[in-house]
């Protein structure tokens, strides 16, 4: 609640800006032609409903009062052409405003992507996914939608409005000024409609994620439900929400049925005054039967083109809102970029080293103090400690992920600030705790490592890796799907496919983030046999969690509240008998308990 | 929201399940049966809006009669207020029963949804667990938010929207024929095309729409996966690959968008040409009947206005026709839910009211799954009150089920399983959970605030001093105070995210407001620290005190204290005692145990060794 930031629909008083308008307009400046065409289409559509209006008087009193056979076939030739110029002019404007819609929803979507790769971390520790989905997809739409049919609808109804206005000034000047009286009024009830019904329907989308949120945990959390007997008060509590909807959704639906009808009364008293009016000027001999046709034809249909009007005003808002923050993370900049003058030495390899680096995420909450390191070429360190101790973060910096904030890294003696950052992650080779895959064949996934790898290479790494057993198992093996985030694979199994992955890249660095959960004990021995591979020759950090890998570690760093408080190898530490000594043992009970365990389950499931 | 407060409120509720029907659009209009007289409603939504077209229809005859026989009149002039102040009574008319229908719809489709919604979500909350153990929960969202949508919309939209136009056409076609039958008939020769065509269109353009959300969905998920994996991304400098593979799906997002669009820009000008050449060789006919002296000038302006109201509307049909379907279809995944029978609550033969002792036998009990899945062979367990039973084995050894039988959420099959010597078959459910507490290994929290979790599960009015004392029982207050807004706090996404130990005290915390006299606890302390697990012990020791308690064990430590240990495999017990008698036995027990052993050995020996 506390991060209004991120509510999804934060646009309550908004002020529509000129420079935000401004701004959108400038998303349709490439296809400036595209958007005159379409509106100079839907401006003849709007034109030529008016002359269709004004052709029906002219066959009813030329034609048919006169009794003009002549008149009335040409007439009627002429509508029927112009019918077919109508037609034209719709697909016009209909394919030329929706590709322009759809162009511009791709180019701002691609802009946006194109940012979101540019971004650091710092801009996704604080955005959640959610947010940033809904700008890239929802947001855009709107805009698209505004610059398009928004523009289609408001030229359509101002266009309509002034010929409508202009025929029937025409005909009848002081009758036509009467009616144009009344638009004014109309759009003003037909806004002060709109808005609220945006409003209720709003509020009504709002409740329904509420809902939706509501079942969801009803129906994850059915087994506490259930043992807690609390179906009653869910129910009532429930039932809160979905009153709230009812209120909402039957508003909302009932501004809608009502605000048709209110205009039209109003423009059927116009109506009334109309047939009055031009009765008493027919009597005298002042408007045609005709004329009167027209005029009622051009009053009812005036009523289209006002509701489209206070429609388009009421959602602009909306998207105007919406363009505001789509344009918040265009205008986003990346923390980290590269230095004028950076350079790619073309190779990192080397000593790493921290001189007095600190970090912190946020201001005022230091994360690392004041940290003295260096690491030789090919050393592998384990980072222990508890969670939250800073392993991460160290393991970040030295990605260039994020940069001290005070204080230097040095790879090969030269500040890491001077290289590109392309450099740097580009030779780093990386397997996360949780890995991340891809969706897409296993294949597929390992070649993100090196993108024109060939397949032998491929299948090389996975061997070097140790995953090429268990793909071979897999019925489609290398082709086979990993499905979405990787679905279908264990947690062991996608940690070996992102060692293959790592392998294959060839990395100078490697990063391993060992996972906690565990993990069969074949598959255990497969992982550290592949990193055992990676780990060969290589600078490695490794934030460790398992025994094997801390205590095959050159060197152990002890993390605590961002200080290394103990460094040293295995049989040093533990002859401390200190910080580490009391990790260690914990850790030992903990994953030998596991792995006996897991040794027994046969033993203990199996038949005698 | 202060739930607890909450007592009389009045729930829209209707049996929906007594409504069902197989065939797909009678079960929908059924639905209108349901409390709160939706029928007639829905009926006076359809008659109000017939009044409305019958309106409209006059205004157009009284312009044909106002042209045809009292402008001719010398004197109309007289006349002329009475003919203005109809047009407006007509229009009020209409717009007043317009309204009213639109109104009257509204209320049954948001009425019906609403008790849609109440029922599904209670149907949910009792169903079965074995049906809870085959059904996704993003399945079952699906079909109680998006279908139930659908559900609304046909009431709202689809049903009154076919009315009208179905209302629109005859009301105004019998009006035409009365003007002048021939030209009536010729007038409507395009309407079968045009609703032939509106349908042949609409149901590509369904398809169509769907291939492109189809792609709308990757482009999205092509997305969160770049977002999800921008670790991976950035560490292995792809940027560069993954902008070429949105642009890919987005790209193809475009073609599909454009071939929609494409449908509709030659829908609606097919249909304007083939409305327009009726309109206007009607309009031609009509005015050189006119001229022929056949039909009135009047009639002529009549038939004019008429015809539009009559041919546009139809247009719309196409459209109306594929969502009706996909109401349709919604209505067949809704009912598959509500088909499901409920677990009764209240049932039983006994129906108890004092707490219970909590004197639990199982005597050769035996349990398959509705699969037939055999998972507990001959059970014998005599648990005294206020005992200690713990239960080890290995996954799918049937310690889980055996303890889930006890508050009823599966049936046992064979055998007799007794509370206080009266068999739980014949005692409520809901008394038999009133008495069991149960404690998971990964207990679910609520994502409301940590004082309502803790007083999730009871009934009555909670002062703020019980829920404090149940929560330093259970060695969770400390953690709770450090908090932003301590018990307040919410818990979730929205919240703070607790660890696991942290929600396995909040359950402690939750199950000793509830006070049952019968425990289940899930006993897994090896993923906390050993402070962590320390304070989790004796929390778990003062829930246990005066309460017959069922321990899921994974470690030695946790049974044992026990006053009977249970050993299981292959869902049979096969080893039981107390932890003195069953350490000198041979078999599993004293395998498990020597394994503890072993590992304290090994790390004693690590540590010398160095």
């Amino acid at each position: 609640m506390s991060d209004i930031h991120f509510e999804e629909e934060d646009f309550q008083g908004t002020k529509v800006k000129a420079s935000t308008i401004w701004r959108i307009l400038s998303q349709v400046r490439p296809y400036t032609w595209r958007v005159l065409a379409f509106i100079l289409a839907i401006g003849s559509v709007s034109s030529l409903e008016s002359v269709f209006t004004w052709l029906s008087m002219q066959i009813i009193d030329r034609g048919i009062v006169a009794g003009d056979r002549t008149a009335l076939t040409e007439l009627v030739t002429i509508y029927g052409l112009l019918y077919i110029v109508f037609a034209v002019l719709v697909f016009a404007f209909i394919w030329l405003a929706g590709i322009l819609g759809e162009r511009v929803r791709y180019d701002m979507r691609k802009k946006l992507f194109d940012k979101l790769q540019d971004l650091s971390f710092n801009y996704f520790d604080r955005t959640p996914v959610g947010w940033i989905i809904s700008r890239v997809t929802s947001d855009t739409e709107r805009i698209s939608e505004l610059v398009t049919w928004g523009l289609v609808d408001t030229t359509w109804g101002l266009m309509n409005i002034i010929t409508a206005t202009i025929f029937m000034i025409a005909i009848n000047w002081q009758l036509g000024l009467i009616v144009f009286l009344t638009i004014p009024v109309l759009i003003v009830i037909a806004s002060w409609f709109q808005k609220r019904i945006v409003a209720e329907y709003r509020e009504a989308r709002k409740t329904n994620s509420k809902i939706t949120g509501s079942y969801n945990e009803n129906i994850q959390g059915v087994r506490v439900s259930k043992a807690l007997g609390r179906e009653e008060p869910n129910l009532r509590e429930f039932s809160l929400l979905t009153d709230e909807m009812y209120r909402r959704s039957f508003r909302a639906a009932w501004l809608s049925a009502l605000f048709l009808p209110v205009v039209q009364i109003i423009g059927s008293v116009a109506l009334g005054a109309i047939v009055w009016y031009g009765g008493l000027q027919a009597e005298v001999g002042g408007m045609t039967i005709g004329a009167i046709q027209a005029f009622v034809g051009y009053v009812t249909f005036m009523l289209w083109p006002i509701q489209d009007l206070a429609r388009v005003y009421a959602s602009m808002q909306q998207s105007v809102a919406s363009a505001e923050r789509v344009f918040s993370l265009m205008d986003a900049q990346p923390q980290i970029t590269n230095r004028a003058n950076a350079v790619d030495p073309g190779s990192i390899a080397g000593d790493i080293v921290f001189d007095h680096v600190d970090f912190s995420y946020e201001d005022g909450k230091p994360v690392l103090t004041d940290m003295n390191l260096r690491i030789k070429a090919g050393e592998t360190i384990a980072l222990v400690g508890p969670t939250g101790a800073g392993k991460s973060t160290i393991v970040n910096l030295v990605c260039r992920f994020y940069e001290p904030t005070g204080g230097r890294i040095l790879f090969n003696g030269r500040d890491y600030t001077e290289l590109t950052l392309n450099a740097i992650q580009s030779r780093i080779g990386m397997v996360l705790q949780t890995p991340h895959l891809f969706s897409g064949t296993i294949r597929e996934n390992i070649r993100y490592g090196k993108l024109n790898a060939t397949d032998d290479q491929i299948e090389a790494a996975a061997k070097l890796a140790g995953a090429h057993e268990f793909i071979m198992t897999l019925e489609k093996g290398y082709e086979e799907q990993v499905g979405e985030g990787g679905v279908l694979l264990s947690v062991g199994q996608k940690q070996l496919l992102s060692l293959a992955r790592a392998v294959l890249a060839q990395p100078e660095l490697f990063i391993m983030d060992e996972a906690t959960s565990s993990v069969d004990t074949l598959t255990e021995a497969l992982i550290q046999r592949g990193m055992e591979t990676l780990m060969k020759g290589r600078t490695s950090f490794v934030i460790a969690h398992r025994l094997s890998t801390i205590r095959r570690a050159d060197r152990i760093l002890v993390i605590d509240a961002g200080r290394i408080t103990e460094q040293g190898t295995h049989q040093q530490l533990l002859r401390q008998r200190g910080h580490y000594y009391r990790l260690y043992t914990q850790q030992f009970r903990t994953q030998r308990e596991q792995e006996l365990e897991t040794e027994m389950q046969p033993e203990l499931a199996a038949g005698d | 929201m202060a739930v607890s407060t909450l007592t009389s409120h009045d729930i829209p509720q209707a049996d929906f399940k007594a409504r069902l029907s197989s065939n797909r659009l009678l079960g929908l209009l059924k639905m209108l049966g349901g409390m709160g007289g939706f029928g007639r409603l829905y009926m006076g939504a359809n008659i109000a809006l017939a009044i409305g077209a019958l309106a409209k229809t006059a205004t157009f005859l009284l312009l044909q009669y106002f042209v045809d026989n009292v402008l001719t009149q010398p004197d109309f002039g007289r006349i002329l207020p009475t003919i203005a102040l109809g047009f407006v009574g007509l229009a009020l008319i209409e717009g007043a029963f317009t309204a009213w229908s639109g109104r009257m719809a509204a209320q049954t489709a948001e009425g019906i949804a609403q008790r849609l919604r109440n029922y599904l979500y209670d149907h949910i909350q009792r169903l079965r667990f074995s049906y809870h153990d085959r059904m996704r929960t993003g399945e079952l969202i699906q079909r109680v938010s998006s279908d139930v949508d659908a559900i609304r919309l046909f009431f709202s939209e689809q049903a009154i929207g076919l009315g009208r136009i179905l209302l629109l056409f005859f009301i105004n076609f019998v009006a035409l024929l009365t003007i002048h039958w021939q030209l009536a008939l010729v007038s409507v020769i395009c309407v079968p095309l045009v609703a032939i065509v509106s349908v042949y269109f609409c149901g590509k353009l369904e398809r169509a729409y769907e291939h492109f959300q189809e792609q709308d969905a990757l482009v999205s998920a092509t997305l969160q996966e770049n977002l999800t994996g921008i670790r991976v991304v950035k560490a292995f400098a792809r940027q560069d690959y993954e902008r070429r593979k949105f642009d890919k799906e987005n790209w193809e997002h475009f073609q599909r968008g454009r071939k929609l669009l494409i449908m509709h820009a030659f829908y609606w000008p097919i249909t304007d040409v083939i409305c327009g050449a009726q309109v206007v060789g009607g309009f031609f006919l009509a005015a050189l009947m006119v001229i022929s002296g056949e039909l009135t000038l009047g009639a002529f302006l009549a038939y004019l206005n008429l015809i539009g109201w009559m041919i546009q509307p139809i247009r719309q049909l196409g459209r109306l026709i594929v969502q009706v379907s996909t109401g349709m279809v919604s209505y067949e995944r809704v009912s598959e839910v509500i088909r499901e029978n409920r677990e009764p609550l209240t049932d039983g033969k006994v129906q108890a009211t004092p707490p219970a002792r909590g004197e639990i036998i199982y005597r050769n009990m035996n349990f398959q799954y509705d699969t037939g899945e055999r998972v507990l062979h001959d059970i014998n367990i005599h648990a005294k009150p206020g005992e200690s039973i713990a239960l080890i084995g290995g996954t799918g050894s049937g310690k889980t089920s055996l303890v889930g039988l006890l508050p009823r959420f599966y049936e046992y099959t064979s055998g007799t399983i007794t509370l206080d010597g009266v068999d739980i078959k014949d005692l409520p459910r809901e008394y038999l959970r009133e008495q069991i507490g149960i404690v998971e290994q990964e207990p679910f929290l609520f994502s409301r605030t940590i004082r309502e979790n803790i007083t999730y599960g009871v009934k009555r009015q909670v002062s703020d001093e019980e829920v404090i004392a149940a929560a330093q029982a259970a060695a969770i207050h400390d953690s709770i105070m450090s908090f932003p807004d301590d018990y307040n706090t919410l818990v979730g996404e929205r919240g703070v995210t607790l660890s696991g130990g942290q929600k396995q005290r909040v359950a402690i915390a939750r199950i000793l407001l509830k006070n049952p006299r019968i425990l289940i606890l899930d006993d897994s302390t090896s993923s906390v620290d050993m402070e962590t697990e320390a304070e989790i012990r004796s929390a778990l020791a003062s829930l246990m005190e005066n309460r017959t308690t069922f321990i899921i064990a994974h470690r030695v430590q946790s049974v044992m204290h026990a006053d009977q240990i249970l050993v299981l495999k292959d869902g049979r017990i096969i080893q039981r005692g107390r932890h003195d008698e069953l350490v000198d036995e041979p078999g599993i027990y004293k395998q498990i145990y020597d394994l503890q052993a072993r590992i304290e050995d090994e790390l004693e020996k690590e540590i010398s060794g160095v």
